[in-house]
């Protein structure tokens, strides 16, 4: 079983999970590579706040930011 | 009309999809019912508006290929599939959320994508269409749209880092 990810195919999978499911197979071996590689899991940690951020943004623009009034 | 801008990148279009909501308002202000905000009632109309000026001017956006051939992979990763620069530790990014500036960073970002990146990005994150109806309006694959907006995302997450956290760490 080939469970040694590169950094850069880890990523690759990383966004794609974010559009659609990623295989099982692929699951586990991203899960071990996160494991051992510090800078993946940081990478983990910045897609998941980029994701929360992007909604906070989305829910402040559409209800108490202030936007210019078109004149 | 800022939201309206960002996501059609065409000020005469937003100006009209900002106007064709305005008016829908005014015809149909019982279908306010106060549940909500005024405000979130006035930018759920605008969507679809902004939605409609897309759809409209669909034939005219072709720009959809193009705009991305640079490698973003080779700037960000060795021949290895290292890394070339580790990500770095956002410490406790959440604090930002409550800040102003922090949105503003986040729009100037998304400004800065190329275009194609940055309308497949904004229906999916603000207008949350779904990958079907993006990949419908736009005329592109599945497997497109997954790229662009794994390019959008790679792009916002070094903008985020040189513009935010890059500063927010460089001064603690």
């Amino acid at each position: 079983m080939k469970n040694t990810l590169t950094c850069r195919e880890a990523a690759r999978l990383l966004l794609e999970d974010e559009e659609h499911d990623i295989g099982a197979a692929e699951r586990v071996a991203l899960q071990v590579h996160v494991k051992i590689c510090f800078a993946c899991e940081r990478f983990v940690a910045q897609l998941n706040f980029m994701r929360r951020a992007t909604k906070a943004w989305r829910k402040h623009s559409e209800t108490d930011g202030e936007d210019e009034r078109p004149e | 009309m800022r939201f309206a801008r960002t996501q059609l990148r065409n000020d005469a279009w937003a100006e009209d999809a900002v106007s064709e909501s305005l008016l829908a308002a005014l015809e149909r202000p019982q279908s306010f019912h106060g549940h909500s905000q005024l405000k979130t009632w006035l930018v759920g109309i605008l969507k679809h508006k902004v939605v409609d000026q897309l759809r409209r001017h669909t034939r005219e956006a072709t720009i959809l290929v193009g705009d991305d051939g640079e490698d973003l992979d080779e700037a960000l990763f060795l021949a290895d599939g290292h890394w070339r620069n580790a990500p770095h530790d956002w410490g406790d990014p959440d604090a930002a959320c409550s800040r102003r500036q922090f949105f503003d960073v986040l729009q100037v970002c998304c400004d800065q994508l190329p275009p194609v990146q940055a309308r497949v990005f904004m229906m999916r994150e603000w207008l949350e269409l779904d990958s079907d109806e993006i990949c419908a309006e736009l005329s592109i694959s599945t497997s497109n749209l997954w790229v662009l907006l794994h390019r959008a995302r790679l792009r916002l997450r070094d903008c985020l880092q040189l513009r935010w956290f890059g500063e927010a760490s460089a001064s603690a």
